[in-house]
């Protein structure tokens, strides 16, 4: 695990040095902004008709927007975590040097998780903004963003696995992008199939749509951090497992 | 330092290394030679802990490396094939995370990437970023890489690959050095470049060892592949002569070196077939031809083949073998 700092380091500083990440984040930024300033004029002109849901709700719940930047913006980002490595051979130098898979893995799993949260901070000014007229309630606050980081930690995951699996940049980021939208949709099977059923019962358990829903009116249930844990864990541990698995080929 | 013993590896049911065994002992240069495709490339990458064996064992400093993989990676260093670098990395930046990554105490890292520096004559373009620098450079960071933190044993794989001939007269110079301090084992199939910078030579060809020892015990192997003879007297008679010995299948005037009247030379090619002792037996043979005929025979002397004739004997009837295992190898890398 030693190994962990300096390929973590090494991870965040590929990634920026990079034009794609400046790319993702201003692409992530002026989507947010946008959403955030319809939201602000949308609730400004409605006055006290809707009373039922707060601009912060709002914008971390029932809105498709959200989904969107992520099935955008997710595979790019994991794209090319062992791909590129693979495709280029420098996952030789890596491999040969005194590291273990596992310390490699999560060394790039946390270095584009860092990437994620750093994205993110910039939408908190969002919060300043609306302190500014109205007060917030900070716990929901702070569930809306356990919900964006958990269910960007699973698609992150996912995304590495894709990537540990192709030595295709271009397949991962198609593979990760059906692969989050799959799952997506299924979620969303939660509203066409019919209470009761096994159907509805699987569906609704793997629901972002709805589970987004309720991390942002501040409800964290722990069926929901159950299965995002494993959402990060079993995709990390397929990962080491396909790492390891090079080495047989 | 390396000892490897009855190494298999295949990639699905090709065989790419097969029940090779050899050493290499503390402070030597060992080239590991064989045609494009003989297996250097995935014994070295097994050696390095990059490939896994299918069975056999490979020890690196006393260290198996499946048991102990952390501990044998830590004692070498290795240069792959392509050289593969991250592009947007620094030379400078690319080998301090190399050395973060082998373990390089974090006080000593900055004089440990500036002597590999040194050592690999890099230290001018220490600023440039890497994707930037020409081929023999980026074979150089290489170099420096496999040299950080000094390991005991280096392993470079065809090292001088794809260089021109002023760089790879230089890297030959710095392998030469390393030589003094580090062992070394650095795959080629390029025979001059053994001779150059090696003290022992291992031959594969087919995955399977077919020559171990140092260049004058490999020299020794080569069979005499002919006989020069001179003669004086009528050339057309000599020639008759000798191609009516067994075993020589050809017989061909040459320039006589001398100026003498009625001298001539001829080269005679042996059978394939034939071994030292019918080689030596055949000699006789023809000087007894050439008397017989009433010639004067003034030298008889054995043509010895090449270095390079005798890397394709040894090799070379593997290389149909070799060619398909290439495309495997591409196939699984």
């Amino acid at each position: 695990m030693r190994s962990f700092w300096p390929i973590y380091k090494r991870e965040l500083f590929a990634f920026f040095v990079t034009p794609l990440a400046w790319v993702l984040i201003t692409v992530f930024l002026l989507v947010q902004g946008m959403h955030f300033f319809l939201l602000v004029d949308h609730f400004a002109s409605a006055g006290q008709q809707i009373s039922d849901q707060t601009p912060l709700q709002a914008f971390f719940g029932n809105t498709v927007l959200l989904y969107l930047v992520l099935f955008l913006l997710i595979p790019p980002m994991t794209m090319r975590l062992f791909a590129e490595e693979r495709r280029s051979g420098t996952i030789e130098s890596l491999m040969t040097a005194p590291v273990s898979s596992i310390g490699v893995v999560l060394a790039k799993y946390a270095a584009v998780l860092t990437t994620y949260v750093a994205m993110w901070a910039p939408t908190v000014l969002y919060l300043v903004i609306l302190r500014q007229t109205g007060d917030i309630d900070w716990n929901v606050a702070a569930s809306a963003y356990l919900g964006v980081l958990l269910v960007g930690a699973g698609y992150l995951s996912l995304g590495m696995l894709m990537s540990a699996i192709t030595k295709s940049q271009f397949l991962a980021l198609v593979l990760t992008a059906t692969v989050i939208l799959a799952l997506f949709i299924l979620g969303v099977g939660e509203f066409v199939t019919r209470e009761g059923t096994v159907m509805h019962d699987v569906c609704s358990h793997v629901s972002v749509w709805a589970h987004m829903n309720d991390f942002a009116s501040g409800v964290v249930d722990s069926r929901r951090l159950v299965f995002y844990g494993s959402l990060v864990v079993l995709p990390l541990f397929v990962t080491v497992r396909a790492v390891d698995a090079w080495r047989w080929g | 330092m390396i000892s490897v013993q009855h190494l298999v590896k295949r990639y699905g049911s090709k065989v790419a290394v097969d029940d090779l065994s050899f050493e290499v002992d503390k402070g030597e240069v060992v080239g590991f030679l064989g045609p494009n495709g003989a297996g250097k490339s995935t014994t070295l990458r097994v050696i390095a802990g990059f490939l896994g064996l299918t069975s056999g064992t490979v020890k690196v400093a006393g260290h198996d490396i499946t048991k102990e993989s952390f501990e044998a990676r830590q004692k070498l260093g290795y240069m792959p094939e392509a050289v593969p670098h991250y592009p947007e990395m620094r030379v400078v930046e690319y080998l301090r995370f190399r050395a973060e990554l082998k373990r390089v105490p974090g006080g000593e890292r900055k004089r440990a990437v500036w002597d590999a520096m040194g050592k690999a004559n890099v230290r001018d373009v220490a600023n440039v970023v890497i994707g930037h620098l020409s081929k023999g450079y980026r074979q150089r960071v290489g170099l420096a890489d496999a040299l950080v933190g000094s390991p005991p044993l280096l392993v470079l794989d065809e090292p001088t690959a794809g260089l021109d001939p002023n760089q790879i007269r230089d890297v030959r110079e710095v392998i030469r050095e390393l030589g003094k301090e580090h062992t070394v084992l650095l795959s080629t199939h390029i025979l001059s470049e053994v001779e150059a910078s090696c003290s022992r030579v291992v031959v594969i060809a087919g995955g399977k060892l077919v020559a171990e020892g140092t260049m004058d015990e490999i020299a020794r192997k080569r069979r005499s592949a002919g006989l020069h003879v001179v003669v004086r007297g009528d050339l057309d008679a000599a020639v008759a002569a000798l191609r009516g010995v067994e075993g020589i299948v050809k017989a061909l005037p040459e320039p006589a070196t001398t100026a003498d009247e009625g001298v001539h030379a001829v080269r005679c090619s042996w059978s394939k077939k034939l071994d030292e002792g019918a080689a030596a037996r055949a000699t006789e043979e023809a000087v007894g031809a050439l008397v017989g005929r009433g010639l004067f025979v003034r030298e008889a002397s054995p043509v010895k083949s090449t270095l390079e004739e005798l890397f394709g004997e040894l090799t070379g009837a593997r290389a149909d073998d070799a060619a398909r295992e290439d495309e495997e190898e591409e196939a699984a890398s």
